[in-house]
């Protein structure tokens, strides 16, 4: 037990002497996440000024049907993601070829005097390019065509309407009821949005989107800051363990050793950033729906599921580097590896978005049991199963890497 | 003390590795173990050294079964790995420190074994920044700074210059003098010269062998 203390300060006075280099890497890592942020932040600010260009091509010289768009572009929720644009034919296709417009709205010539003359056998046309032909491309081919039909439909009951008052009523109330009808469909319209309730649930256990991914983009640094810690693992001996396991220091003990000394590594390695997010949210720089007015409080509170978390990917990394030849393999298999089990775990797109199955999957591997850790600690639950789930993903870790050392060993 | 090493078979797998390997050492004397590559010179050390465990055999320090009391291999035996078993990033001081407590190696340092390997040059340079010879220096330090009965060195010589290994034939001479025994391998004729006896390791057996100096004869022993 002494030279396996002598073996573990040895390893402590290693950590000492790589530190600075160390430092330099995860403050570099660190500097890469941060811009991470602020792009991704900044691309939510801009997120509301992003709308679908739509050139408008066609005789829309119409009051009726400029009165139409008119509504469409002020009132209408469509305004918020589409922007129509009237052009000419040519201007149009050149803009469409070029890929400022996501597509063309043609109104054919003769459509309104079909309209007015009750035929409505000609309808608005929506064109697009190839590459443009998506989910959004789709949608916006419903909403011309609902706009198409919806205007030859409507005329068609309006005339209708006037057809009957004339021959049951005479001339008198025409007018009033057709500015009555026209009112009713334009409410119809322009109210839509009201015909269902949708109900925003959030992301993972209720979580906003602010603070899912606040908990993500923290966790995976915290997965490929091994990357950053691969220094540590080079000028690993075979022959070195041989003689420690020899001297009654094992394989496990060596490798709880080496262990412990890499968590002192991480503590101080991440006391900086973790330090600027604490002042971050205290002084209101950065704030998440969640903890509105709380300052770092919370955020303090939930350091100890984030420790654990990074001892377990810690384990996984010392796993991945004992089981690979080299460093450059080890370094390789890490990002491989991190990168993967984050993106099933859901730390580059929301896990909502995967099907049931992937979903499942990315729950039981050690990524999402850290997720469902930090989460927990997000929203002031206790440790529970995800805290018991990362503890044992954390032993078996260590065992396995154990196990590896000790053929490694025996291998010579 | 005498070592007594007495049927030692090792197998990996189906592959015989040893197949009954025997010898015996007198304190103060030196063993040189020679053999081709991949003749099992480093298994054997590797398992009379307790880092891995021999199917069968015995190995007698003095009145000690030390293959079934490995616990008590550290205190008896010195071991040098073909690889340097030290930490890059560390000096060679905090590389001795692991091994052996500051008063231990302040006394080497003064007048044993650290001074006859003349460490005291470079004991604070960080082990990547060492040459060959240093770092074998080293490892052989820290193997020997607790005064261990038997010194096993795989390949000592290997990689080094004349200097180094003039002080390295030196330090064994002086260890052997002080009682101790030394069993080592090697494919350095030069290093012949310090042993008293010499076996060839062969299809997993040792054949004592004399050399008188014939290069060829000895290639063809193998």
């Amino acid at each position: 037990m002494k030279r396996a203390a002598s073996y573990f300060l040895t390893q402590l006075k290693r950590v000492l002497r790589l530190l600075p280099a160390q430092m330099g890497i995860s403050f570099v890592i660190w500097l890469c996440v941060g811009l991470l942020a602020v792009l991704l932040v900044s691309q939510k600010a801009d997120e509301g000024q992003d709308r679908y260009r739509v050139g408008l091509v066609g005789d829309v010289s119409d009051s009726y049907l400029g009165f139409g768009f008119a509504a469409l572009q002020t009132m209408d929720d469509s305004r918020l993601m589409i922007e129509l644009i009237q052009m000419e034919e040519t201007e149009a296709a050149e803009a469409l070829s070029r890929g400022e417009l996501t597509a063309v709205m043609r109104v054919p010539e003769g459509f309104v005097s079909s309209v007015v003359s009750g035929e409505n056998d000609i309808h608005v046309t929506y064109e697009t390019a190839q590459g443009q032909k998506g989910l959004a491309a789709m949608v916006m081919e419903e909403i011309a065509d609902a706009a198409s039909t919806l205007v030859t439909a409507s005329q068609s009951a309006i005339y209708g309407m006037q057809r009957t008052l004339y021959e049951q009523e005479g001339a008198d109330r025409v007018g009033r009821e057709t500015d009555r009808l026209n009112l009713m469909l334009i409410h119809f319209v322009l109210s839509r949005s009201g015909f269902s309730e949708v109900e925003v649930l959030g992301y993972a256990d209720g979580l906003s989107l602010e603070a899912y991914y606040f908990c993500r983009i923290i966790l995976l640094v915290l997965l490929l800051a091994g990357l950053s810690g691969s220094v540590f693992f080079l000028h690993r001996k075979t022959a070195l363990a041989g003689i420690l396991r020899a001297g009654g220091v094992g394989a496990l003990l060596q490798i709880t050793g080496e262990y412990l000394a890499y968590l002192v590594y991480l503590c101080v390695s991440f006391f900086l950033p973790f330090c600027l997010l604490a002042f971050a949210l205290e002084r209101g720089m950065l704030s998440l729906p969640e903890w509105e007015g709380r300052g770092a409080e919370p955020f303090l509170a939930m350091l100890p599921f984030f420790f654990a978390a990074a001892a377990m990917f810690a384990a996984f990394q010392f796993f991945l580097c004992e089981l690979a030849d080299g460093i450059v393999n080890g370094l390789l298999l890490q990002l491989i590896c991190g990168v993967g089990m984050g993106y099933l775990a859901g730390y580059f797109y929301p896990a909502a978005f995967f099907p049931e199955r992937l979903r499942s999957v990315g729950e039981l591997l050690p990524t999402g049991a850290a997720a469902r850790l930090a989460e927990s600690g997000f929203l002031e639950k206790g440790a529970g199963g995800a805290g018991v789930s990362v503890l044992a993903w954390l032993a078996v870790f260590l065992l396995l890497t154990a196990a590896v050392r000790q053929a490694r060993i025996r291998r010579g | 003390m005498t070592m007594d090493v007495r049927g030692i078979r090792k197998a990996y797998g189906k592959k015989q590795v040893l197949t009954d390997v025997s010898f015996m050492v007198q304190g103060g004397q030196c063993v040189g173990i020679l053999g081709g590559n991949g003749s099992g010179k480093s298994t054997l050390f590797s398992i009379l050294a307790g880092v891995r465990r021999a199917d069968s055999g015995s190995f007698l320090y003095g009145e000690t079964e030390l293959l079934r009391y490995p616990g008590r291999i550290p205190e008896v035996i010195g071991y040098v790995p073909q690889t340097d078993p030290l930490m890059e990033e560390l000096s060679a001081w905090d590389n001795l420190r692991m091994w052996h407590d500051k008063r231990t190696l302040q006394r080497e340092l003064a007048e044993g074994a650290l001074a006859l390997l003349e460490i005291d040059g470079f004991l604070k340079t960080p082990v990547r920044k060492l040459s060959g010879g240093m770092k074998k220096r080293l490892s052989i330090a820290c193997a020997v700074a607790a005064r261990p009965g038997i010194l096993i060195l795989d390949e000592p010589s290997a990689a080094l210059d004349l200097v180094c290994k003039e002080t390295l034939i030196r330090y064994l001479a002086a260890y052997k003098k002080a009682g101790g025994i030394v069993v080592l391998s090697t494919h350095d004729v030069q290093d012949l010269t310090i042993c008293d006896e010499c076996f060839v390791l062969k299809e997993g057996c040792l054949r004592p062998y004399v050399y008188d100096g014939d290069f060829h004869a000895l290639a063809e022993a193998f």
